[in-house]
């Protein structure tokens, strides 16, 4: 632990650090305690990659069939 | 007139089908569907359910679009509709209750540093290369799964389907920083799911 800022704290700040929604002052501590503390390094990796990870096993296409299938419904719906 | 090769905006569509151009409408669908149906799949976690909301979603669409005034932009109400109409899709199927991620939040020490070693807090970042790339896929979509619907709309709407925080704030109708601090909670359970998936602990 350094720059008077626990692991913990760091971390419930990342997403806020992230956005750019820090002030100046409490950034450049976090920047800082990041900087000498390896765990938190490795922290800081693996919570930027999650989303990206999760993000491409999750992008399913449309079925194929599903766009006429849906304009036949929705095309049979306006016309009752 | 819109400039020869432009695409039509989405609000100048909206209008024009509010006014009864079908073909209008259908363009918005065609733009749209595809979209709704991975946002709505990856709400529901299932294809039928993610497929009776899309349709459900351009229907609402379609009897509200006389009323849209443009206060918002249409995709942002769109996208509205589409997640409340994903949700309602599943909660009608009563699931079992999906074990909480919260066992998967990083663990601290009495002093506040990660209890954790730098190894072990990178295994996340490993899942790609350890796990064939099909069950990972299973995996991550498992984590969603059981994630909170609390935590699980605004992550999907703001890491998935990537839209920025003020406009995910203006889908679910929250502050900033309570988007901000859901999608925090979603990112920290499904890191630590992901590294456990190494076999590791969070």
């Amino acid at each position: 632990m350094n720059a008077g800022l626990a692991c913990a704290s760091g971390a419930s700040l990342l997403m806020d650090y992230l956005e750019d929604a820090l002030p100046a002052d409490i950034r450049r501590d976090l920047e800082s305690h990041v900087a000498g503390c390896p765990r938190c390094t490795a922290f800081v990796a693996s919570y930027r990659e999650t989303p990206r990870i999760v993000r491409e096993a999750s992008a399913v296409a449309m079925p194929p069939g599903l766009e006429a299938s849906l304009l036949r419904f929705l095309r049979a719906r306006r016309g009752n | 007139m819109a400039v020869p090769g432009a695409e039509t905006s989405d609000e100048a569509l909206a209008a024009q089908a509010a006014a009864g151009d079908e073909p209008a409408f259908e363009d918005l669908v065609i733009r749209y569907q595809a979209r709704v149906f991975r946002l709505a799949r990856r709400l529901t976690g299932d294809d039928g359910d993610a497929q009776d909301a899309l349709q459900e979603a351009f229907l609402q669409v379609h009897r509200g679009l006389p009323s849209f005034r443009g206060e918002a932009r249409f995709s942002t109400w769109l996208y509205r509709i589409a997640t409340n109409a994903a949700l309602m899709q599943r909660r009608a199927r009563r699931r079992r209750p999906a074990e909480s991620l919260e066992a998967y939040l990083p663990r601290f020490d009495a002093k506040g540093e990660h209890a954790a070693t730098p190894a072990e807090l990178h295994a996340p970042c490993r899942v790609e290369e350890l796990l064939d790339r099909q069950i990972l896929a299973e995996k991550a979509r498992a984590g969603l799964e059981r994630l909170p619907d609390l935590y699980r709309e605004a992550f999907v709407l703001r890491d998935l389907e990537e839209l920025p925080t003020s406009e995910v704030a203006e889908v679910l109708g929250l502050e900033p920083a309570a988007v901000r601090q859901r999608v925090h909670r979603a990112r920290l359970m499904l890191r630590g799911y992901l590294g456990a998936l190494t076999g590791v602990k969070p």
